[in-house]
């Protein structure tokens, strides 16, 4: 199927078919990141967490909440991993005590300028998000909207299991 | 969950000025004295709600009423002190007010994966980005309550927008409130709207 064929075929809700809960939602798929923000440095990989649970818990609500929450949690994803990458190379130089910090700051500073995007793409998308927009980020946005605007997305839900009450075997 | 403060179309000067002078002595202490002791029993029944939930995934129906109760008298006190209503407010949980009200619907059911989830990263992934939102709303929602203040004693008058504003606030912090303490399933949003 051709690019103009799917985007043909896909019907978006435009901001005024989505409630005013599902904007607030769907923007605090990205205030998550200030649980990275606060506790990021000491613990780089707990605040993924935030993200994880959030989508978890929203993916449910609408297809428009859970575009936006698999958005902000892949995007989050890149910048936990560099943020670790700072705290481990900090502690195995320490406790090796053989100082390698050649590179260290060039990648100090490459993830200085990943996070600053983050944080500046990830309000951008809070502030469409809040207005009812679909916002893409590269990458990131056009997974999320396949998983939950493509073709993928349309599959039969499961039926719930129901207890059946049974006699003891044999009787 | 619903929480309505409702507006007055005329605000008491005199109950206004009573307030501000004696409001301490004469609403304060004796509600707040009263509310702690009851929070301990309050305590009590939300450690317990922990476990009756985590192993029947239900919310007992009087642990639910008396607690709901509980946030509907210390709105009613907060209400009153931030000048959102006149009046006095009632005693005890199981009054219920015109001015002040709090309403609850009980869930059926309760995600006990979610219990767990709440108590262990509650505070991150609710907590947190919720408080940091707060932190600006609250500040805002002082000025607009120092601004009314004038407003009322000037004028007789809560400007709508203000009151409604300072009320999202509250109803803000309640949905909070509500979802750590497993009264709902639904995360709060992230808004002071109804």
């Amino acid at each position: 199927m051709s690019t103009e064929d799917t985007s043909s075929s896909v019907h978006l809700p435009q901001p005024s078919d989505i409630t005013e809960r599902e904007k607030d939602d769907a923007m605090g798929a990205y205030l998550m990141m200030f649980a990275s923000l606060a506790i990021g440095l000491p613990i780089p990989l707990l605040n993924l967490i935030a993200s994880v649970i959030y989508f978890l818990v929203n993916r449910k609500t609408s297809p428009f909440v859970a575009f936006h929450a698999l958005q902000a949690l892949l995007s989050h994803i890149p910048v936990v991993l560099l943020n670790a990458g700072v705290a481990a190379w900090i502690i195995t130089n320490v406790a090796t005590h053989a100082p390698s910090w050649a590179w260290f700051f060039w990648y100090l500073f490459f993830t200085i300028l990943i996070n600053v995007t983050y944080i500046v793409w990830s309000i951008v998308a809070l502030i469409n998000a809040n207005k009812g927009r679909f916002f893409y980020m590269p990458v990131f946005g056009r997974i999320s909207f396949a998983r939950y605007y493509g073709p993928k997305a349309a599959r039969v839900p499961r039926a719930p299991r129901v207890w059946e009450n049974k006699p003891p075997e044999g009787f | 969950m619903k929480l309505s403060i409702t507006h007055q179309e005329k605000y008491s000067r005199g109950q206004l000025i009573l307030r501000t002078l004696f409001g301490s002595l004469y609403i304060a202490i004796p509600h707040l004295v009263l509310l702690a002791i009851v929070g301990i029993w309050s305590a009590i029944i939300s450690f317990l709600t922990f476990w009756v939930v985590l192993f029947t995934g239900r919310f007992p129906e009087s642990f639910f009423n008396f607690q709901i109760g509980f946030q509907n008298w210390s709105l009613r006190v907060a209400a009153s002190l931030g000048n959102l209503v006149d009046g006095y407010p009632a005693f005890f949980p199981g009054v219920k007010g015109d001015a002040v009200k709090l309403e609850v619907p009980r869930p059926e059911r309760v995600s006990r994966g979610l219990v767990i989830l709440r108590l262990l990263f509650g505070w991150l992934y609710v907590g947190i980005p919720h408080y940091i939102c707060l932190i600006f709303r609250e500040i805002a929602s002082g000025v607009l309550g120092f601004l009314a203040w004038f407003a009322i004693l000037f004028a007789g008058r809560y400007p709508a927008r203000w009151h409604a504003f300072n009320v999202g606030t509250y109803r803000w912090l309640t949905r909070i409130g509500l979802y750590l303490g497993y009264f709902t399933d639904e995360y709060p949003r992230f808004s002071g709207k109804e």
